[in-house]
Order: C-alpha cells, then sequence, then structure tokens
C-alpha cells in the first residue's frame, strides 16, 4: 500500500500522491467526513430546538 | 427522551456551515499549494551541480552538460539525466557537452543566454503553434523535450539536413532559415529570428529538456521506428 517517496522534491501532497486517485481520495475524504459532523450536530441542535 | 424527527437536510444552517467549511478548507488547501509549488519549481544554481543535487528546474548551467532522458528504475519513468547516468537512471553531474564550442558557461551567461531564448519565445510567440511544459498548441511539435528528439541528434535527419555537425548549431540554422528545410506539411514560418536569438532559443529548450516533468510526455523519443535515420537512407 505504501511505496517508498521517489519524487524529485519532498512535499506532503508528493507523499500522498502514492498511486491513481490517492490524493484525490484523501482530499475528499478530508472534505467531506467533517460535513458529517456538522450533519449531527445540526441534527441535535434540531432536535432540541423544537 | 422523545425522539423528534427532523429535517436536516432542508435546514438552512447545516448548508451554510458546510459551504463555510469547503470553501474555507479549499482556500487554505489552495494557498498552501502555491507555496509547496514554489518551492517545487524555484530554479536551481552551480552549487547544486556541484553538489550533485537534483532539482526539478535545474540551473541554466545545465547547458554546459550532456542531457539524457533516460528511464528511472525508481520513479517508473524517463526522466532528465544530467551529466551521466549511474545505471538507475539519476545524474552524475560529470560529462560535459560543448555548446556552441563551450561548455564553461558561468552562472551569469547561462542565465542571459536563457533569458534571451524566453523572451525570443515569446517575442515570437512559439506557443501559438507549438507546447512548452504543457503550455500552447499542438499544431507544431511539442517542444518541452525537444532537445532530446533523435531526430535532431548525431544521425538524426534534422541535423543531416541543416548539414551541421551539433546538434545546437543544427537547431539554430533551422529556426533562421525554417522556410529553407522543409519538415512538415505545416512549415514552420519565417519569423526573422536573429543568429544571437537563435543561440538562446537553443540554450531555452536545452535547458526546458532537463526539467523534471514528472514523465511526461512519456516515452518520448524512445519510439525509434518513428525516426528516419539518415544514415539508414
Amino acid at each position: 500500500m505504501f511505496e517508498s517517496f521517489t519524487d524529485v522534491n519532498h512535499s506532503f501532497f508528493g507523499l500522498l500522491n502514492q498511486g491513481p486517485l490517492t490524493l484525490t481520495l484523501f482530499l475528499h475524504a478530508v472534505i467531506v467526513l467533517p460535513m458529517f459532523w456538522i450533519y449531527f450536530q445540526e441534527k441535535k441542535r434540531l432536535e432540541s430546538e423544537n | 427522551m422523545s425522539r423528534k424527527k427532523v429535517s436536516v437536510w432542508s435546514d438552512n444552517r447545516f448548508w451554510q456551515r458546510s459551504a463555510i467549511w469547503v470553501t474555507g478548507f479549499a482556500s487554505l488547501l489552495l494557498i498552501w499549494l502555491t507555496f509547496d509549488t514554489m518551492g517545487q519549481i524555484s530554479m536551481g544554481n552551480q552549487k547544486d551541480i556541484d553538489n550533485h543535487i537534483t532539482k526539478r528546474v535545474p540551473s541554466a548551467t545545465v547547458i554546459n552538460y550532456e542531457v539524457e532522458y533516460n528511464m528511472n528504475q525508481n520513479r517508473g519513468h524517463e526522466v532528465p539525466v544530467i551529466g551521466g547516468d549511474d545505471g538507475k537512471g539519476n545524474s552524475l553531474f560529470k560529462v560535459k557537452e560543448k555548446f556552441f564550442g563551450r561548455d564553461d558557461y558561468t552562472q551569469k551567461e547561462a542565465n542571459a543566454l536563457l533569458h534571451l531564448g524566453k523572451l525570443a519565445s515569446q517575442a515570437k510567440n512559439c506557443m501559438d503553434c507549438h507546447t512548452l511544459l504543457g503550455n500552447g498548441a499542438y499544431y507544431a511539435p511539442d517542444l518541452t523535450k525537444a532537445w532530446l528528439d533523435p531526430a535532431w541528434g548525431k544521425n538524426g535527419p534534422m541535423q543531416a539536413m541543416t548539414g551541421k555537425n551539433t546538434k545546437e548549431e543544427a537547431m539554430a540554422e533551422f529556426l533562421q532559415h525554417p522556410g529553407k528545410y522543409p519538415t512538415h506539411a505545416r512549415m514552420m514560418p519565417n519569423l526573422g529570428i536573429t543568429p544571437k536569438e537563435a543561440i538562446g532559443l537553443v540554450a531555452f529548450l536545452k535547458h526546458m529538456s532537463t526539467i523534471d516533468t514528472n514523465g511526461f510526455p512519456r516515452g518520448f523519443g524512445k519510439i525509434k521506428e518513428g525516426v528516419v535515420y539518415a544514415k539508414s537512407k
């Protein structure tokens, strides 16, 4: 799953770019996952409001 | 505790907060990427070459060195190899190559030559037809790795056609009188490139070929069947 870093310059994004889609999947996960947290927080708020 | 049925999907605040999060995070990511890219594309200098440090964009003084485009086993694609190959596709920065009769261009001279070439490439609008590092048109050949094109090499038809003995002289000659050398159905127009500009442009092209483009264009110059060698005729 993890390969050694082979790019010329070291960078965080290069590290994530292990293969096709790995960087994309990571960034989408990082963006979407906190939205679940926002969702449940809002749900709790709506339930307690009414 | 009684559970009430609520609709989060139709709640304005949920979308508001999500939008703020996505926009904010994406903005920060783009700012980070910008600085990351700056580090990736900052140009090296002669000290890097002396210390055998491979930079994505090497010093202008690479025009003093032999350049190859070899398979790097570690990275799984071709990379520009400067001044000799260590056998694994890494640059040795040792083997020199004369560029218009010299292989001792100083940092200042090389920078000036490259600057002249860059300005000439902009003044003559090369990108109107050619592609440089992914920018430009595909009406004419991609120039990103033009220096490594075997057609300009020792036994290549382009060098033979111009009657010159070196790659750089052949390229400079072609650039000054493209109308004299029928290469393609879409012939390059005469752009009034001066001899000095031609040298600058060839230096610019040689340096551009040494930029590590992560293996793009892939397999460049390896399709030997695609090259008609003048000698074999």
